[in-house]
């Protein structure tokens, strides 16, 4: 990975809408800009403008398929920003005290914690799908 | 869902993109030789009876005892498409499909791994799309370094050596000939 293209993954990785457009494309595998545009409240052109960030840094690969365009989330360039920080060793550790951590935050109570609270804004998995008008 | 259910299987794409510097050849050649095993594909040797569209293909471990993988070669298009039929052995998975371009960019090449077909919730799809990263970032690695890295050598020469001989009867090469 050039500095440059690692330039593009830490911009494209530093807004938070960007971000969960990865975990949107992560789970539907495919998808399409309109699919996508159904999780924000912001304009189509605004989703745009963010899926072109994504794309130039590849965590995002669009291909055309007939009329449509169909987008995948490529995990390569997380890959690299894993393994220029973490040596083989050490990678063993960390990916062991991650397991850890995230479990014994399963095992927090669900409830209006401080903590639970600050995860929610940026949490994964309680992505809602915006009601169509 | 019943198991009577009809092949009906829900299917799905992954896609792995990386840049590599170095030639289109290089990095074509590492995805094709068959006079040395391929070190991007977990070290496995790939037998075939010609790299053309219908041909077999075999992958078998560094021993050429076993067989992980068979398919059959759908496109060929030196030195910048390749496609094959792609299935494990030791599961009772339907094939998927796995296609391979080469797009010669400045200073290098952007290579492009597409995985199609992968029957959803399987564990074909599972080691697929766990398999691709590795797969893309030690092809990047070995075209540009020479060499895997250390993680995935020690796999190669001291984790596979020690774990081929637990792998399951029916992966035997001579249940898989070409």
């Amino acid at each position: 990975m050039t500095p440059d293209s690692m330039n593009h993954v830490f911009e494209a990785l530093a807004h938070p809408v960007r971000r969960k457009i990865l975990d949107v494309v992560k789970d539907r595998p495919g998808c399409s800009v309109h699919e996508v545009c159904d999780f924000f409240e912001i304009s189509r052109i605004a989703v745009m403008k963010h899926l072109r960030v994504l794309a130039r840094a590849e965590l995002i690969v669009s291909r055309k398929e007939g009329r449509t365009r169909e987008l995948y989330f490529n995990a390569v360039p997380i890959q690299m920003i894993h393994e220029r920080w973490t040596t083989d060793y050490s990678a063993l550790w960390a990916s062991g005290l991650t397991r850890i951590k995230y479990r014994i935050e399963s095992m927090q109570p669900r409830s209006g914690t401080k903590r639970q609270a600050e995860k929610t804004t940026e949490a994964p998995a309680p992505l809602q799908r915006k009601r169509r008008a | 869902m019943p198991e009577s259910e009809p092949k009906s299987q829900e299917t799905e794409r992954a896609v792995f993109k990386i840049f590599i510097r170095g030639t289109i050849d290089a990095v074509w050649r590492e995805i094709t030789k068959t006079d040395e095993v391929l070190s991007c594909f977990f070290n496995m040797w790939l037998d075939t009876t010609g790299l053309k569209p219908g041909a077999p293909l075999r992958m078998r471990t560094k021993s050429r005892k076993y067989t992980g993988a068979v398919g059959e070669v759908i496109e060929f298009e030196p030195p910048h498409r390749y496609s094959h039929t792609f299935r494990f052995t030791q599961f009772d998975d339907p094939p998927c499909r796995v296609t391979y371009e080469l797009k010669p960019v400045e200073g290098g090449v952007e290579f492009t791994m597409i995985l199609d077909d992968l029957p959803k919730g399987t564990k074909t799809a599972k080691q697929m799309t766990q398999g691709g990263t590795m797969i893309v970032n030690t092809l990047k690695a070995i075209v540009e370094t020479g060499r895997p890295s250390f993680g995935v050598r020690f796999l190669y020469n001291v984790v596979f050596p020690l774990t081929e001989p637990f792998s399951p009867k029916s992966t035997r090469s001579e249940n898989w000939p070409l």
